[in-house]
């Protein structure tokens, strides 16, 4: 017998059963669909802090203060923080370094006549603009003139000044900010928001302004910071940028009291983390999977016990052993690559449903897809071969005296 | 002319050491071609077992059985089904019709198993039905027809590769009196065409219309070519 003819016949009785071969499929759609939807998930997040990993601009290095040795010399010595000093320092000292912005923040109530808003007041230099490319939509940024005279001077991120004005012309009004008047000089472009740091919605101000009227002079080594983000000349002087900074801040502080990232170093870190989170969403939809392969095999040895009588017959009239085991066998892998088919469609669809509700643009990813339907074919083959071999092993003549 | 079926010294032995059944013991009997003829005995009396041994589903223990001039005990399991389909046609009790096919379908099944092409198929199976009285019958399932036809959708299916053999189980076992003589019509029928038949039967009634009555009593043959009187004698008896 031809495997056409097998073919016909294994789908003449599944057929014949409709809702049992439907329902034991279920168990590898749902197996299926999850791993697709996962996998795309687990894909879609990895694409998405990717994104925001990139859009910190390239050749960014961060500064930031704080390491497990300073911590680690006991409650006298308070570590010592990154100082606007040493953001000038590595401005005139290291070759390798286009520009230089250091930052701080604090939260605060901004106000215009009687709209108020709480935003993230941000003390910045003027390079913030190169390092972080960010670009000014009206008025200018904040001018090296600024932060030597301590100048009342705000430039407002793109939303917040939508928010605060309602489409009035910002430059040239007055917010106040902590109860302090600020005069508007300049309006940021739309940007977005970046690792949950969003500028669109906060106000610039010079850092030595934020340090002397907002915050206050908090260390003792100058002007506090956060955080120093750093433009390196090229894409080949990162490491270099890296290096002369290290010595440069251990020369300054005496120690290595700070730590110093990369995009690169973010995005192996985020890809490490996005990655095991995939393998493992993936590693628990296959689980049902191998649930739904079981379920096949259950139905399939309740069917040959069910069909013993159809067995012996067809070995009577001539079925050879082979021809009975890849009946089964074949109805055992249709029933688990139909499944693994509808699993797939179904994963997909959820997959544009979630791309269209969530940010995350997850995609139906070809390997998931090749790997799912592989899986499930061979899962059906896995769990056939003992159903089809029992059948296929029946003796014909007491199979056909069990009435 | 050679024997169709010859049993040689053939014995069967179910089971070992204590639980050990000699279904068949040395048994030596042989059916010509062409022969109309029917195996009696009481339950235990080894008649089933020859019925298999005779249909190549089942092997000798010991001793030979040629089929069609093939010694049956040195062929594999292939072989066998290759004999089954293409040279025995088996009727059933039960009919054993697949209840999701139709008439057409069922007939076709052997043909499906000898790898005939599916127009073929289709046109012999017709036929065959036809010639069993159940030419407007052949888009039916199964449970649309009364026991009678169903037997005879069996008898088409079995004659559909043109057997040497004809193989029934009590195939009036579960048929009323009525249908009984016209499904034995058919086998008398099917046997004047020359082909070989041989049934298992409890019923007197039933074997009296064969040529021969070959029975059977604690696997070994009792009686061979029996008179319709000694049988009725006997079967008063049993």
């Amino acid at each position: 017998m031809d495997f056409t003819e097998s073919f016909k016949m294994a789908a003449k009785t599944l057929a014949a059963n409709k809702l049992r071969s439907s329902l034991t499929m279920l168990g590898i759609i749902i197996g299926n669909a999850s791993v697709i939807a996962m996998v795309g998930l687990g894909e879609g997040a990895q694409q998405f802090i990717n994104g925001q990993l990139q859009s910190l601009g390239p050749n960014v290095l961060f500064i930031i203060p704080g390491s497990r040795e300073t911590r680690e010399l006991g409650g006298l010595e308070v570590p010592r923080n990154l100082v606007v000093a040493d953001a000038e320092a590595i401005a005139t000292q290291v070759p390798s370094v286009k520009a230089v912005a250091p930052e701080n923040s604090t939260q605060g109530v901004v106000s215009y006549r009687n709209r108020n808003t709480n935003s993230t007041i941000v003390g910045t230099t003027e390079d913030f603009l190169t390092v972080r490319s960010f670009e000014v939509e009206k008025g200018r940024f904040l001018t090296p003139l600024d932060q030597r005279r301590n100048s009342l001077v705000v430039v407002l991120g793109n939303q917040l000044a939508e928010r605060l004005f309602e489409g009035e012309a910002a430059l040239g009004k007055q917010v106040r900010i902590r109860g302090i008047t600020f005069d508007v000089v300049g309006v940021l472009e739309q940007k977005g928001s970046s690792l949950g740091l969003n500028y669109d919605d906060s106000v610039m101000i010079p850092i030595t302004t934020l340090a002397s009227r907002i915050v206050g002079r908090t260390s003792p080594y100058g002007i506090e910071v956060s955080f120093i983000s750093v433009s390196a000349n090229s894409q080949e002087s990162m490491d270099t940028a890296e290096f002369q900074i290290t010595n440069l801040l251990r020369l300054r502080h005496g120690g290595d009291d700070f730590f110093i990232n990369s995009q690169d170093t973010l995005l192996e870190i985020a890809d490490t983390v996005t990655g095991a989170l995939t393998l493992m969403l993936a590693a628990i939809a296959s689980i049902s999977l191998v649930v739904g392969g079981i379920g096949i095999m259950n139905i399939m040895l309740v069917s040959v016990r069910e069909r013993t009588q159809e067995i012996g017959l067809r070995k009577a009239i001539g079925a050879s052993q082979q021809d009975i085991l890849v009946q089964f066998l074949i109805e055992a892998i249709i029933l688990s690559a139909l499944g693994g088919l509808i699993g797939t469609a179904l994963g997909a669809s959820s997959i544009l449903v979630i791309s269209v509700l969530s940010p995350f643009e997850a995609g139906v990813s070809t390997s998931a897809v090749l790997v799912a339907v592989g899986v499930s074919g061979g899962i059906g083959l896995f769990f056939g071969v003992v159903p089809a071999r029992q059948a296929a092993r029946l003796d014909p003549i007491v199979a056909l005296r069990s009435a | 002319m050679p024997d169709l079926i010859r049993f040689q010294n053939l014995s069967k032995v179910y089971g070992s050491g204590n639980t050990e059944v000699k279904a068949l013991w040395q048994v030596s009997m042989a059916i010509a071609p062409g022969e109309y003829c029917s195996i009696m005995g009481p339950s235990g009396s080894g008649k089933s077992t020859a019925m298999n041994m005779i249909g190549c589903l089942d092997r000798p223990s010991s001793g030979e059985y040629f089929f069609d001039g093939q010694d049956v005990g040195q062929l594999g399991e292939a072989d066998l089904a290759l004999i089954r389909n293409r040279k025995i046609g088996f009727v059933f009790q039960q009919f054993h019709l697949l209840p999701q096919l139709t008439a057409l379908d069922n007939v076709s099944l052997p043909m499906v198993y000898a790898g005939i092409s599916s127009a073929v198929r289709n046109e012999r199976a017709a036929e065959a039905l036809t010639q069993v009285g159940l030419g407007q019958r052949l888009h039916n399932r199964p449970n649309q027809l009364s026991g009678g036809q169903q037997q005879r959708v069996a008898i088409a299916r079995a004659i559909v590769n043109q057997p040497l053999l004809i193989l029934a189980d009590e195939p009036t076992g579960a048929l009323d009196t009525q249908t009984t003589k016209d499904v034995m019509a058919i086998f008398e029928q099917l046997n004047a065409e020359g082909i070989t038949v041989v049934m298992v039967t409890h019923e007197p009634e039933v074997a009296q219309l064969t040529h021969r009555v070959i029975w059977f009593r604690d696997g070994q043959v009792l009686n061979d070519h029996m008179s319709p009187e000694d049988m009725r004698q006997t079967a008063f008896f049993t």
